[in-house]
């Protein structure tokens, strides 16, 4: 027992030092593709970031800088889905929304518009959405179980342990409201300079619309490679997967 | 033109300005006043006609300027008025423009100037720009008077001078003329205006825009023909002798035959009868010499424009981090290749990153050949070193003056400051009234702090582990939930309650009968295995423990299957009284039976 104790300790420290040296590394490698931002080699800079992301270590002042630096390419439809995920990440990351509705003055077309719920469910991101449900959820059935510990005590409980119950009720519905969104809500950004959105998901399907780098659609429908995507004004298409990239909507 | 005539026509051009200046009054939101002058054609052949254009925008003339007297060229005021409102769509705003046209009728070869005309405007004087008209010698109406066939239908090609510059911008005419009295000369000319292009062949030339030009009566000698015509902007892209060919084209012509019957009988013409007759048409090949740009001082960024410009600079941001984008938006306008216009790079900027530069047209004729191009140009500051954005300079070849010029815009201040102390812009999340009024320029800078890293994982609600923790609540509620209903049910049920409390005594009294076998303490250990079975019985029969004896058992027990084996122990309780002495062996072999009799009193229902 005590030598199984001793193995986990071992782990455990292993594992937390082998994070802090690869927290390390990360970090050296951010400031390396700040350097080469500051120094205008936005293209670097950005290639830098993109290495970093693609080793799965993600925080939202690393899609930031990475959003500003395909900014500074010129690279609109990059940037935008770049800020919509530190809004992911950091929804209330006022810099990054800031950036985000600056890029999007720069393109041509008109922006999704979200409803007043879909913001108010935005707020907070869905990993928060859940632990404020969680902590609700074991909130009442913690004054649930202290009323059957202390009967006595039970008509002073009671207010309280309405009152929570009705804001469990409340925050559990917008935790699933959020999640219905994140797993069945998809937003592409078209990240090439134009793509042709067709009536069909084939090659040869008749040309509907031409979409613009920066442009951002609803998802609809997923066939393949091929997106069905539908604009603010309505129009709807598909679109090469190749030619967007596909984002939760919350 | 007789005193009457003049009075009858400045009769008439009173009544037509009081109309249009009625109009004027009505129209809503009118601009600034203009005034500009135009020719139909800039380019004619002796015996043509031009129509020259007075254009008024914003306001009626105070009176129509007219034109001074030029020599050997008559103007003939055919008294035309045209009025129009002109509705800007992206100001709203509405205009009322006046047209009004006369005819030139030029009597010898060479150029016309037209002088720059003033009209009072709304009160304020404007004056137009001069005008030049090149009238050529009629040297196919020449080469088509000997020949029959010319003289029904023939074609030619024009251009204001032989030589031009290369890259330099013309407008090369192509005519039709088709005798009037040909039945089908304006089916001709309608077609010739749609499909005319592709018979001629600017090889060596690049083409920018063509326009048909209206299908019109004009007179040649005696003769009227039906005229049409395309205009077509070329430029020359090499050097040397170029030529303009004419493809033959073969066309039916629909002559009339001459006495018929029928046109007689009604006299209107109106059933007049053809004879068809085949055409082929060509038109004299046209040379051009194309000259290469002159070699003396030409300046540096010179790109090969060449044309004549204008320029407008601006910039923006000045007030900008390192790595910051500034916009450098250049107007370039004037008449040339406009859409071929690209900017020079410009050496001065070595300590600013270039992007490649976006660019829209504004082209303000149907050839193409007039407006502007608008660049926007995205520099850098690559350090703090930067104060200014270096002079911007732009040049081109004037074919006109056959000089090179330069235009030069002056730097633009520029304060940088370095990325990590970058001030932060206005946040588009900020609610503040005076703030929302700002426009942010550009983007935030990048953040320094890598801030705390995560995994790219699921989210937690679709985590197995996490969802099973919530269980935990749910289950806690659930025992509390059970265990205060059996609380509440043992405080309701007191022989349960006496149940309990028995076995929990009879639990401890086993431990004390063994310590008591161990220690050979006979005295203790019987008292104690009398009290037990006392407890034990009392509860069974619901009565106190002190009030079992022997007796009740023989009484009350006596159909139990166990009720032997008690007498024995009550016997054995009783020996002990008078005979205490035995073996700690003896006095463990008893708990044994205790127990089994103790187990099927347990089980035993009163």
């Amino acid at each position: 027992m005590k030598r199984l104790f001793q193995s986990c300790l071992i782990t455990v420290f292993t594992l937390i030092f082998a994070g802090k040296i690869m927290a390390a590394d990360v970090a050296t490698e951010f400031d390396a593709a700040n350097k080469l931002y500051a120094e205008g080699k936005f293209t670097d800079a950005a290639t830098a970031y993109e290495k970093i992301l693609d080793s799965g270590k993600i925080s939202s002042a690393l899609y930031f800088n990475y959003g500003n630096a395909e900014f500074k390419c010129g690279h609109l439809g990059r940037a935008i889905a770049a800020y919509r995920r530190v809004l992911l990440l950091s929804p209330r990351d006022t810099e990054a929304r800031a950036n985000l509705e600056f890029a999007r003055s720069q393109i041509q077309g008109a922006t999704p518009n979200s409803s007043r719920w879909q913001r108010w469910l935005g707020a907070l991101t869905l990993n928060e959405w859940t632990l404020l449900a969680a902590i609700a959820l074991w909130l009442t059935f913690a004054l649930l179980v202290a009323r059957q510990i202390w009967p006595a005590r039970k008509m002073t409980l009671r207010s309280p342990t309405r009152a929570v119950i009705v804001c469990t009720i409340l925050i559990c519905a917008s935790c699933g409201a959020a999640t219905a969104i994140h797993f069945s809500k998809q937003t592409a950004v078209v990240v090439a300079a134009s793509a042709t959105a067709r009536s069909g998901p084939f090659d040869d399907a008749q040309t509907i619309f031409t979409a613009r780098d920066g442009n951002e659609f609803t998802v609809s429908e997923i066939h393949g490679d091929w997106l069905q995507v539908t604009d603010a004004s309505g129009k709807t298409g598909w679109l090469e997967r190749g030619q967007v990239k596909v984002l939760p909507a919350i | 033109m007789n005193c009457l005539e003049l009075k009858k026509n400045k009769w008439k051009q009173g009544v037509g300005l009081l109309f249009l200046m009625a109009l004027f009054a009505f129209a809503a939101n009118a601009g600034a006043a203009t005034f500009a002058t135009s020719l139909d054609r800039d380019t004619i052949t002796l015996g043509e006609s031009a129509t020259l254009s007075l254009t008024f925008e914003g306001g009626p003339p105070q009176s129509m300027p007219s034109l001074p007297n030029i020599a050997n060229l008559t103007v003939s005021d055919n008294n035309d008025f045209s009025q129009n409102i002109k509705m800007d769509m992206v100001s709203g705003q509405s205009s009322v423009v006046l047209t009004h046209t006369l005819t030139l009728i030029p009597q010898q070869t060479g150029k016309f100037v037209i002088p720059s005309l003033s009209a009072e405007v709304n009160g304020h004087l404007l004056t137009s720009q001069a005008l030049t008209l090149t009238v050529l010698k009629p040297t196919v109406t020449s080469a088509a008077a000997g020949n029959p066939e010319s003289q029904l239908a023939f074609m030619r090609l024009i251009a204001p001078k032989k030589k031009f510059f290369i890259g330099e911008v013309f407008q090369l005419e192509f005519d039709l003329f088709v005798n009037a009295n040909v039945g089908n000369a304006d089916d001709l000319a309608i077609r010739f205006s749609k499909v005319g292009m592709g018979l001629i062949n600017v090889d060596g030339f690049r083409t920018l825009n063509s326009v048909a030009a209206p299908v019109r009566q004009v007179q040649i000698g005696n003769t009227p023909y039906i005229e049409a015509s395309i205009i077509t902007a070329l430029s020359p892209s090499k050097t040397g002798t170029l030529t303009v060919n004419c493809t033959n084209a073969n066309a039916t012509l629909q002559l009339p035959v001459a006495n018929s019957q029928r046109d007689q009988f009604f006299g209107f013409g109106m059933f007049r009868q053809f004879q068809n007759r085949q055409v082929s048409l060509s038109a004299a090949p046209l040379s051009i010499e194309s000259l290469a740009l002159i070699t003396n001082d030409v300046p540096a960024n010179f790109n090969g424009t060449v044309g004549n410009y204008t320029m407008n600079v601006t910039a923006g941001p000045t007030n900008i981090a390192v790595g910051d984008p500034v916009t450098v938006r250049v107007q370039i306008s004037g008449r040339g290749d406009i859409s071929a216009l690209a900017l020079p790079d410009q050496p001065e900027w070595r300590d600013l990153k270039v992007f490649p530069p976006t660019s829209h047209t504004d082209i303000s004729d149907q050839l193409g050949i007039e407006g502007t191009k608008t660049f926007e140009q995205i520099v850098t500051p690559q350090n703090t070193d930067v104060h200014e954005l270096p002079a911007f300079s732009f040049s081109f070849f004037n074919p006109e003056t056959k000089t090179y010029q330069t235009l030069t815009q002056s730097p633009v201040p520029l304060a940088v400051h370095s990325g990590g102390a970058s001030a932060v812009p206005t946040i588009a999340a900020t609610k503040t009234a005076t703030e929302n009024l700002q426009t942010p320029q550009d983007i935030l800078p990048i953040k320094q702090n890598l801030g705390a890293l995560t995994q790219t994982t699921m989210p937690l609600i679709s985590s197995p582990a996490f969802l099973a923790l919530q269980s935990l609540p749910v289950l806690a509620w659930l025992a509390a939930f059970v265990w205060r209903k059996r609380a509440d049910n043992l405080a309701n049920n007191p022989r349960l309650q006496r149940q309990r409390r028995v076995a929990q005594i009879i639990e401890n009294g086993l431990k004390d009968l063994q310590r008591f076998a161990a220690e050979n303490n006979s005295d203790e250990f019987f008292a104690t295995l009398f009290r037990l079975l006392q407890e034990q019985l009392g509860e069974r029969l619901d009565c106190p423990s002190s009030a079992i004896t022997e007796s009740v058992v023989d009484e009350r027990l006596a159909s139990f299957a166990v009720a032997d084996s008690l007498r024995e122990l009550f016997q054995l309780c009783n020996q002990a009284r008078y005979a205490p002495l035995r073996t700690s062996g003896e006095l463990a072999a008893v708990i044994p039976q205790f127990e089994n009799v103790i187990r099927e009193l347990q089980n035993s229902k009163t």
